[in-house]
């Protein structure tokens, strides 16, 4: 009877240990996946980041140019004497 | 999420202003909907604890939570793309719209550079038409015949007239006779108008002791009067003041010989030019007086514009 119930705990210990490294097979997938997840959500901050700077350099150069053509076209507008012929 | 957008219709009348709010705002939807996530996750996460906790089916509790945490991790990374998705569409869409918009910038600014340049050289254009720019002046190119027209006086400047010299010099080697080059067209017209004045040079020659006939010897005239000069400075010195007078006029003899060597040569060159003006009037009037007349016409228009 008490080597039935050792055998017994035995093959429970077996089973418990068993699904104790299904349960940690699982965690370590689910962590890796996570950690995946994370990896791409660096790289796309990185991408975005260097996009938005870009953009940002462009939407200057353009307004400073746009300053330019304003005081230029102001200044021929305000004397019309230089467009008569 | 994805039956959402395959239930949205195509609508291909929208135009372009349409398709960037709908496109901001379904980004703006999506992103919403990823923080919606941490919330339900959060609470899923608190009622599997306390159902394990609680429960007396351990193992049941635990693969529920298994399934859950796995579609939910996808749910997570779905909504994540999504969300990347659409930014950066959003992203491209506004990195052309810039990009078009640096285009017609540019449009503008080289239409701006065109009005301007043309405006330049209206201006200039209009500029050069009422500016005299005088060709070939007189001064720099004719000979002395010319500095008498301008600055008629007997003590000229012996630079001119030796620059002059020079450049007749320099002329008639290259084998063009003087007769046909546009300066000695220059100096005969000039020569032609001032007609009464060869009898006050003959006058003036007369009064010199040295013996020069018009201004073309002012050269020879002023080295002697410095000649003359140096030779009284040394007669009027005290110490050894005879002996240094002998020696001058006896140095100034030779140079005396040479001056009149020189003035065999002036005079020779004189007559020449004489002989020759005595031809020209009548071709000078053909070409000069046409360029003469071109000159006025010019004069005339500035003054009417003015």
């Amino acid at each position: 009877m008490v080597r039935a119930g050792g055998i017994t705990n035995a093959v429970n210990v077996g089973i418990a240990v068993q699904a104790d490294w299904e349960n940690r097979e699982f965690i370590s997938h689910i962590s890796l996946n996570v950690r995946r997840l994370f990896d791409f959500l660096v790289q796309f901050e990185a991408t975005t980041k260097s996009k938005l700077a870009s953009l940002n350099e462009k939407l200057d150069t353009l307004e400073r140019r746009l300053e330019l053509l304003d005081v230029q076209v102001d200044t021929a507008s305000s004397n019309p004497s230089l467009f008569a012929t | 999420m994805i039956e959402v957008e395959q239930s949205r219709p195509l609508n291909p009348v929208m135009n372009f202003d349409e398709v960037s709010m709908e496109r901001s705002k379904s980004f703006v939807k999506a992103l919403q909907e990823l923080k919606n996530l941490r919330p339900q996750l959060y609470s899923a996460a608190e009622y599997c604890e306390k159902s394990y906790l609680h429960s007396e089916q351990k193992q049941m509790v635990l693969d529920n939570l298994k399934d859950y945490a796995v579609r939910a991790l996808v749910n997570a990374v779905d909504h994540l793309g999504t969300v990347a998705y659409k930014l950066t569409d959003l992203l491209e869409q506004q990195t052309s719209e810039v990009s078009t918009i640096e285009l017609n910038i540019s449009c503008v600014n080289q239409q701006l550079l065109t009005c301007q340049t043309y405006m330049s050289r209206e201006g200039l254009r209009q500029q050069q038409l009422l500016a005299f720019i005088p060709r070939h002046h007189k001064h720099y190119i004719l000979p002395n015949s010319v500095n008498k027209r301008v600055h008629f006086s007997p003590h000229i400047q012996t630079d001119a007239v030796k620059n002059s010299i020079q450049a007749r010099a320099r002329l008639r080697p290259s084998g063009i006779p003087a007769s046909k080059t546009l300066s000695w067209h220059l100096a005969s017209e000039t020569k032609s108008t001032l007609k009464g004045i060869p009898h006050a040079s003959t006058s003036t020659e007369d009064a010199r002791t040295s013996g020069m006939t018009s201004e073309v010897f002012h050269l020879v005239d002023v080295e002697e009067t410095s000649r003359t000069k140096s030779s009284a400075t040394h007669l009027q010195l005290p110490s050894g003041g005879p002996a240094s007078g002998a020696i001058v006029q006896t140095s100034g003899a030779p140079d005396a010989m040479e001056s009149s060597k020189a003035l065999t040569t002036y005079r020779s060159f004189e007559n020449q030019n004489r002989r020759a003006i005595a031809h020209v009037p009548v071709r000078s009037k053909s070409v000069l007086s046409a360029f003469f007349v071109k000159q006025k016409t010019s004069k005339m228009k500035a003054g009417s514009v003015a």
